[in-house]
């Protein structure tokens, strides 16, 4: 029972997690997020601009 | 922008063609920053996107445009005529209620529309509209064409005019402070770079016309040069006083429903003050027109 409990809640934990992966961070940014992290890759700073001073 | 900072952070830009994408990528997290125009960043931090002003874009770069050969002369002229802005929440909008004020006109004395920057040249030499009110380079693309006149330069009637600020999204700044001094130092490196040496202005119309602005490298040159104060890109830290004026007005003309205390969408950390500058001026790249004055 203890041991249904626990995988019950492993499980759980790893399908909310990805839905929180896939409807609030999205993968590309998770995957760049990583690449900074273990420094493949340098930070990105995207600015948005209008072509009008 | 340049892709890669001499520190190796990596800089890309977005274009958008209206503001309202614009703020929609900003609370998407899409983008991190972004130039907007300062009431609407005043009016984005109102309804709760967590964004600061941290710097501004330039100042002046915006006049009033209208038909080369029309009847208009004065600014009371515009009485009862359409003239376009490019979104009712830009500074554009509010000069033209003060200047109604200033001169005791109502304030609905003419019909204000709003309408996407690119398309008000056409919209004036079309006739859908009798005057417009935007930054560069569409006031200068109306005088090339031949279809407008400049009916007055903010520079002449409201000077140091504010039109576009950078905004950072807050997590940013909380995050990677950082990147958003890196990104900070440079607008103000580019812009002392621009302003001490005309030739400069026309080495950026040459690379920001092909590469960003997507505009011929002349128009980008005329707005540069003709005259040469038509806009500015240095004293660009966010004043308290500047904004206080624009929120008093702003909210005296309905454009936003409650004042916004400027700390609550103002970060003014990030502005170096003289001496303070890490950068050489020396280490920028130069182009053709900056090599034959040197």
């Amino acid at each position: 029972m203890k041991f249904k409990v626990i995988v019950g809640s492993l499980v759980w934990l790893a399908l909310i997690t990805l839905a929180h992966i896939q409807l609030n961070v999205g993968w590309d940014r998770l995957a760049s997020s990583a690449r900074v992290m273990f420094g493949t890759e340098r930070p990105r700073l995207i600015v948005g601009f209008l072509p009008v001073t | 922008m340049t892709e890669h900072s001499d520190t190796g952070s990596v800089f890309s830009s977005r274009k958008f063609t209206d503001f309202a994408t614009v703020s929609e990528a900003l609370a998407a997290k899409e983008i991190g920053a972004s130039f907007i125009l300062a009431p609407l960043a005043m009016n984005l931090v109102d309804k709760g996107l967590p964004v600061k002003v941290v710097y501004l874009g330039h100042r002046d770069g915006t006049a009033i445009v209208v038909r080369k050969n029309g009847d208009i002369h004065d600014f009371r002229d515009l009485a009862g005529k359409t003239v376009a802005i490019p979104m009712r929440y830009s500074n554009q909008n509010i000069l033209l209620h003060k200047m109604m004020k200033e001169r005791g006109m109502p304030y609905d004395s003419m019909n204000i529309i709003e309408l996407p920057p690119p398309e008000h040249p056409t919209a004036l030499a079309e006739g859908s509209i009798d005057a417009y009110i935007v930054g560069e380079p569409f006031c200068a693309k109306a005088e090339l064409d031949g279809s407008g006149r400049i009916l007055a330069f903010t520079k002449d009637i409201w000077p140091e005019f504010i039109s576009c600020v950078l905004v950072v999204r807050q997590d940013l700044i909380d995050e990677r402070r950082d990147l958003v001094q890196e990104l900070v130092d440079g607008i103000a490196r580019s812009g002392k770079w621009l302003d001490e040496d005309p030739a400069h202005r026309l080495d950026a119309a040459e690379v920001a016309g092909k590469n960003y602005y997507f505009q011929s490298p002349e128009l980008l040159a005329y707005v540069l040069s003709r005259p040469l104060d038509r806009v500015k890109y240095t004293h660009l830290a966010p004043l308290k006083d500047d904004f206080d004026e624009i929120m008093e007005l702003a909210v005296e003309i309905g454009v936003l429903p409650r004042r916004v205390e400027f700390g609550q969408y103002a970060d003014t950390s990030f502005v170096r003050t003289d001496g303070q500058e890490p950068w050489a001026l020396d280490r920028l790249p130069t182009g053709p027109a900056a090599e034959a004055v040197r």
